[in-house]
């Protein structure tokens, strides 16, 4: 038995360490260009709207009001407060994908956290999505619209007729790093939004309500 | 000497503006002279509040953003430290604040807290509950100024802490003379943006369930 464990163990590694190095993007096919179907799907305007945010992060939970702001000079700014009013974070985007902390509470004023939100929102955005550059590949009955951010690609994923959205997504050369489920009206005016983080422990869900 | 004049009207101007401005938040109002007698009062008065029971409007309003975002619901309080504060429209959100422990619920989830365990919510109890009993005069929290017209009395809270301070610049506290509960809290935050909570329907001392405060 022992002598068994022993001999399964290297294969049970490099099993293993095989499916951890598997990319995520392998399977895509690149096909030609669709720029009717990019122009038609990209998430491209977003209206101001408030939601209701339920944010998860390693094992901590927080709550609050998000309000996504559309400005007359197509820029966006972000805030979040808690229910009570306090306010958390106000980021803004500019129209060139700029980005300006207007103000952010000292416990949340690090690096890695405001660039993680900063990334988060601008997918949501679809900022960078304002390009027409855009790369395409097949899988199954999805299809990919990828636009090179430095090291990183946004993918906005749709159906083969290019009928919806499915799904919005940050991945690395190799691996999934962020995907946005957004519900079925989609944009500009989405009713849920659901963001998981694939590398780390963190969700952000929101749920968008009418002002009284 | 013209120019010892000068800075003479300079500073003139200078120190006439600001005592101006200092008034000019509170129009009709002036300010409280003999504030250990308005102290005693308060905290008199306070003591006989065994239970409130108010529904609220909030007004949260973004002033770079000119966004406004109005909430309501209810507030219970009942001596010594209970308080419940359930947002009903247009999102549920309810806060339980029983001696120690603070219950959260949003629309997910629902957190319990013991408050002790964390120093901000210490101070956040302190503080809701100072407001509450009448005893924030004496919290060493504030720096606090009190104003008056015929009908309200006016508290201006400046946060000593720099913990507080970096959430709030000032917080205005509003409380009515005929039964010193209070009408509004306004809280200011440093970037501008305020949050206005207005009690309506007020009743006090009129019998509230322990349940009510149940975790």
């Amino acid at each position: 038995m022992k002598r068994s464990l022993t001999r399964c163990l290297p294969f049970s590694v490099i099993v293993i360490f095989c499916c951890a190095c598997a990319s995520d993007y392998k399977m895509l096919e690149a096909t030609s260009s669709d720029p009717a179907c990019f122009e038609k799907l990209a998430p491209r305007h977003f209206e101001t709207s408030w939601f209701h945010a339920s944010v998860d992060v390693v094992g901590h939970h927080l709550s609050g009001l998000l309000l996504i702001k559309n400005m007359p000079d197509s820029s966006y700014r972000v805030v979040f407060t808690n229910e009570a009013g306090v306010t958390f974070f106000d980021f803004g985007f500019s129209k060139t994908g700029d980005f300006t902390v207007h103000n952010v509470i000292r416990q949340m004023n690090k690096r890695p956290v405001v660039q993680t939100l900063r990334n988060d929102f601008a997918l949501i955005l679809g900022l960078p999505f304002r390009t027409d550059v855009h790369q395409k590949w097949l899988h199954g009955n999805e299809v990919y619209y990828g636009v090179t951010q430095k090291k990183k690609i946004a993918y906005f994923i749709t159906n083969k007729d290019c009928a919806s959205l499915q799904r919005l997504e940050w991945g690395s050369a190799r691996k999934q790093t962020v995907v946005v489920q957004i519900s079925e009206n989609g944009y500009p005016k989405p009713e849920q939004i659901e963001l998981v983080h694939k590398t780390f422990n963190m969700q952000i869900k929101l749920t968008r309500f009418q002002k009284e | 000497m013209r120019s010892r004049s000068f800075v003479i009207i300079f500073f003139a101007i200078l120190f006439t503006g600001s005592f101006v401005s200092a008034y000019a938040q509170y129009p009709g109002y002036k300010p409280v002279a003999d504030i250990n007698a308005f102290k005693k009062k308060f905290a008199e008065e306070s003591e006989k509040v065994q239970s409130i029971t108010s529904d609220f409007t909030q007004e949260k309003t973004l002033v770079a953003l000119t966004e406004k975002i109005t909430s309501s619901g209810k507030f219970w309080f009942k001596r010594s430290n209970r308080v419940r504060i359930e947002y009903v429209k247009p999102f549920k959100y309810l806060l339980v604040m029983n001696g120690d422990k603070l219950l959260v619920r949003d629309n997910d989830r629902e957190n319990k807290i013991n408050v002790k365990s964390n120093k901000l919510f210490q101070q956040v109890n302190r503080i809701m509950i100072d407001c509450v009993q009448g005893t924030i005069l004496d919290s060493k929290d504030f720096t606090t100024k009190v104003f008056e017209n015929d009908k309200n009395y006016v508290l201006e809270m400046k946060p000593t802490s720099k913990a507080l301070r970096e959430f709030f610049d000032v917080i205005v506290l509003t409380v009515d003379k005929s039964d010193y509960a209070a009408r509004s809290i306004e809280m200011n935050e440093p970037a501008g943006d305020t949050t206005t909570i207005f009690f309506e329907n007020k009743k006090l001392n009129e019998a509230v369930a322990d349940a009510v405060f149940a975790l």
